[in-house]
């Protein structure tokens, strides 16, 4: 916690904010990069918002309380960043959230930067038919294996809620893939 | 009957990929896009503004500070004579004599001149006078 203080500290000095600013993209920009992907499913779509996360949060640092950890509050700028370019794309193109993310999934086939087979296809259209909440739950503890104390902080949801959502997502997830 | 339970199968991976290099140079050029943390710069219009400011301040605190640099106290040695003759007047230990030692013939010729008497006030005065005899003595 010392050391993260002291990293923060470092990122508000403008003598070390630069060096300091390329450890962190360093540390976080894979594990922010496959969370934003998940979210928005293409490659260039999530290179775009992992930026503006970025960018986001080196405006922001100078607000940062320190009430959450450095990772959770980057999270929730990663999850708000993804969530509101879909919602953006899909004012822009006159259609629904979630015909966005099918519109997506369909694409992951012929996606170049994309490898799964059949059950992983499969799988994106279960999550897909999700609530917006248990979908998130889903991949962050699943894909991303993160602990429900850190989607917790994240999401700003207990830890029960959590538990809750993930095996009412899982259920759903079974069925879907037992019917198609 | 098919049955499918996501905890018994493999773990099943996104199945996402980036291009090639792609996290080396992600940092290279997002320290390019970070938004360079200019110096503030005050209009001309704000500095007359902060100068009016600070005069108006200062012009402030000096009228504040005249009745403590200025003492109203007067320091002059010179005694005015109004306090002078009540000193004379109420002081027990100072009677006629001793003013009449403070004189110089001068003096006394000055008050002569000054004070004109005619001779019926001097008659008029003299009958009146009980201790006539005394001032023939003295």
């Amino acid at each position: 916690m010392q050391e993260e203080q002291e990293f923060i500290n470092q990122l508000l000095d403008s003598k070390t904010q630069n060096q300091a600013f390329q450890r962190l993209i360093l540390d976080y920009q894979r594990p922010l990069y496959n969370h934003i992907r998940n979210i928005i499913l293409n490659h260039d779509d999530t290179d775009d918002v992992l930026q503006n996360t970025f960018i986001k949060i080196f405006q922001h640092l100078k607000n940062f309380k320190g009430d959450s950890k450095l990772f959770s509050w980057m999270y929730r700028i990663a999850t708000n960043e993804a969530l509101t370019f879909i919602k953006q794309k899909s004012k822009r193109s006159g259609v629904s959230s979630e015909t966005i993310q099918n519109k997506a999934i369909d694409n992951l086939e012929a996606d170049v930067f994309f490898d799964g087979n059949e059950i992983q296809i499969k799988l994106q259209k279960a999550i897909a038919l999700l609530p917006e909440k248990q979908r998130l739950v889903f991949k962050m503890k699943y894909f991303e294996e993160l602990k429900y104390e850190a989607i917790s902080e994240i999401l700003g949801t207990s830890v029960g809620g959590l538990k809750a959502s993930y095996h009412i997502a899982v259920k759903k997830i079974e069925a879907f893939v037992i019917t198609n | 009957m098919k049955t499918f339970k996501l905890e018994n199968e493999p773990k099943i991976e996104p199945g996402f990929k980036t291009p090639d290099h792609y996290f080396e140079n992600f940092s290279i050029k997002m320290m390019k896009q970070l938004p360079v943390n200019e110096p503030k710069i005050i209009s001309i219009f704000q500095k007359r503004k902060l100068l009016l400011m600070l005069t108006a301040a200062a012009i402030l605190i000096l009228a504040l500070l005249i009745p403590i640099l200025s003492p109203t106290k007067s320091n002059t040695k010179e005694l005015d004579t109004v306090a002078l003759e009540n000193y004379i007047t109420y002081q027990s230990n100072v009677n006629q004599y001793d003013l009449i030692n403070g004189l110089e013939t001068e003096d006394i010729e000055k008050i002569n001149t000054s004070i004109v008497l005619e001779d019926e006030t001097i008659e008029d005065h003299l009958s009146t006078n009980s201790n006539l005899e005394n001032l023939i003595l003295e």
